[in-house]
């Protein structure tokens, strides 16, 4: 077989993909230990720690509460990124470039300094919403947004506006013109964006660590707690668990967006 | 009868001026060409007439119906672009069906429609086929049906030809003008390409930095050019410097280095006697053989060098301290001349243009 990439260059990125394995690997290895600790090696393998992560109220409930506001996060982040790409895009004024920074100093912004500002503000304003669900779903949508912003301003890059010209010089109007002709064209961008906005709100510490109500944890809270006081291999069985659901959500998408690719094309 | 009517239309983007002052009279069914250099104003007055800019000031009238307010969708503009604008996600049937989707017709007459619109610019069979599985004369074709199916009151074409290679280029050139008289509707092509808007055009506008230098046939634009500009932007030009002798009526005597020639003065521009003036004479209308000993203006002038074309030979002669290209056919019975030749050039009185 011929070898496209030079051996050096192989050898490092087989390094670095090791290097990138290696903390999913002791993670699940960790998880599936039968030792009574957090250890890596693991002291034998079995499920004890799944089954006894499946059993406890705290992660489960902490799991859950993580997806669906990662899932709420994503919904939001998407149309409001969307949105801003589009703008950011299509007008022309000074200080463009300023305001596209503007728009994603939240992922240049420490996590913490983001929670912390948040919650200041929170407290201070009297808004009523200082660790509650309400404003840990406003700090999740503005630190995952930014991360929408990008992919679709991407996208946007480069889509050719001529496509939407054509279309309204040929009778659409300038929604359906967005709908049928921009948004299948940029789609694959709004979606990277959204699975985006969906992984760094589940796997969100810092500014949930300011903003969780004390009864709803997300997970990376719970174990967080936990650890602090036992260190229990259910913590890194929750771990596999979060991991998985990534790893599926990752997968979903590309299927879902095949799925749809297929469909237009036996449509035409 | 007036079609499109550009009525003081001007546009500024910021502190520059786009288009400044433009008032345009376009017949139906005529070929229109908006011709000029890059950034000469064309394609922000293509685009404004197709609703994708609004003017500073000034008014649009299209088929006598005020236009200028109205959104794209509303004018009923078919427009094909430099890069053709083929909807990548959609079939080439798809693209095609598009403004009839729009206007909700029943499937079957759209179907129809579709079919006829493939079959008239010779791609039926491509039907199923993506933006990426075509050349660029095939998406020009479909861009063109795209447009025409939904039988628009004018066409927009801007630069529709930049992205093809040359032979394709000749080829299309003659195919969307036969396509445009077939069809009998009222086109405006925007073009930086003097030999496009001369083949293809019914008139043309010469633009340069927002206002319209001259308007006029392709005759007319390249025989009386009203400016230098115009004469060295369309084709090949000889202009040669002089001094107005003379002016009576349409000629005016020129001396050139002492020599007397006349030129013609086109209803455009004016002489004043004793003023500086530039004459225009095109390569092909000299010749270096008189063909009656009468004919002038004669100057003599020495052949510094020759371009042999096949079937034409160029020649560079000097005349004083001026120069003239001068194509001459390459036929048997004029003989070859060398370097160094002396030689004597003559032009049809006609064939001089005087430029003020």
């Amino acid at each position: 077989m011929e070898r496209k990439i030079p051996l050096p260059m192989l050898i490092l990125a087989i390094l670095g993909f090791c290097y990138l394995l290696f903390p999913i690997l002791v993670v699940v290895l960790a998880g599936l230990t039968t030792g009574e600790f957090l250890t890596f090696p693991p002291k034998g393998l079995s499920l004890r720690w799944v089954i006894s992560f499946l059993n406890s109220e705290k992660y489960l409930s902490a799991f859950f509460f993580s997806f669906k506001l990662a899932l709420m996060t994503m919904i939001v982040s998407t149309i409001l990124g969307t949105a801003v790409a589009l703008f950011i895009a299509r007008s022309r004024f000074v200080g463009r470039t300023a305001l596209r920074a503007f728009f994603l100093s939240p992922v240049v912004l420490p996590g913490v300094v983001v929670g912390f500002a948040l919650y200041a503000f929170f407290i201070t304003s009297g808004l009523g919403i200082s660790r509650t669900i309400w404003g840990l779903w406003i700090g999740h949508i503005l630190y995952s947004t930014p991360y929408v912003i990008g992919t679709v301003g991407a996208s946007l890059a480069t889509f050719d506006v001529s496509l939407e010209e054509a279309a309204r010089s040929l009778g659409a109007s300038p929604m359906r013109a967005f709908r049928k002709i921009t948004f299948p064209n940029i789609a694959q961008g709004i979606q990277a964006g959204s699975i985006f906005a969906f992984i760094v709100s589940f796997g969100q510490f810092e500014v949930s660590l300011f903003l969780s109500a004390p009864n709803s944890e997300p997970l990376p809270i719970a174990m967080y707690n936990s650890l602090r006081y036992k260190f229990e291999p259910d913590a890194a069985a929750a771990g596999i668990f979060a991991i998985t659901l990534v790893i599926a959500s990752v997968l979903l998408t590309n299927r879902l967006v095949n799925i749809r690719r297929l469909l237009e094309r036996q449509d035409g | 009868m007036v079609y499109v009517e550009f009525s003081t239309i001007s546009k500024h983007f910021g502190t520059s001026v786009a288009v400044a002052d433009l008032d345009l009279q376009i017949e139906q069914g005529e070929f229109f060409s908006l011709l000029g250099p890059s950034g000469c104003g064309k394609s922000t007055t293509l685009r404004m007439l197709a609703g994708f800019v609004k003017p500073t000031t000034g008014q649009i009238r299209v088929n006598g119906r005020n236009v200028t307010a109205l959104p794209p969708e509303a004018r009923d503009i078919g427009i094909v672009f430099q890069n053709y604008a083929i909807f990548p996600h959609m079939t080439v049937f798809d693209n095609i069906a598009f403004g009839l989707v729009e206007r909700k017709l029943p499937r079957a007459e759209i179907k129809q429609k579709v079919d006829a619109a493939l079959a008239e610019v010779g791609m039926t069979g491509f039907e199923d086929r993506y933006e990426r599985e075509l050349s660029g004369g095939q998406k020009q074709r479909v861009a063109l049906a795209r447009v025409l199916v939904i039988e628009p009151e004018i066409l927009l074409l801007d630069e529709p030809l930049s992205a093809l290679d040359k032979k394709m280029r000749e080829e299309m050139k003659y195919w969307i003008k036969n396509i445009q008289k077939s069809v009998g509707i009222t086109t405006i092509y925007v073009t930086h390409d003097q030999s496009e808007a001369l083949t293809m055009s019914d008139r043309i506008a010469v633009m340069d930095q927002g206002r319209v230098l001259q308007i006029g046939t392709p005759v007319e634009i390249y025989e009386q050019p009203a400016s230098r500009f115009i004469a060295e932007f369309i084709g090949e030009s000889n202009l040669l410097d002089g001094t107005a002798l003379d002016v009576h009526g349409a000629v005016c005597s020129i001396d050139i280095d002492g020599t007397t020639v006349t030129g013609r003065l086109t209803q455009n521009n004016a002489a004043i006697k004793g003023q500086a003036v530039t004459l225009l004479v095109r390569p092909e209308m000299i010749r270096l053989h008189s063909l009656d000993a009468s004919e002038k203006p004669k100057l003599n002038g020495t052949v510094r060098e020759i371009i042999y074309q096949g079937s034409v030979v160029r020649y560079r002669i000097q005349i004083g301290h001026q120069h003239v290209m001068v194509e001459v056919a390459n036929r048997p019975d004029l003989a070859r001349l060398d370097l160094d030749d002396d030689v004597e050039v003559y032009w049809n009185a006609d064939s001089g243009v005087a430029i003020p």
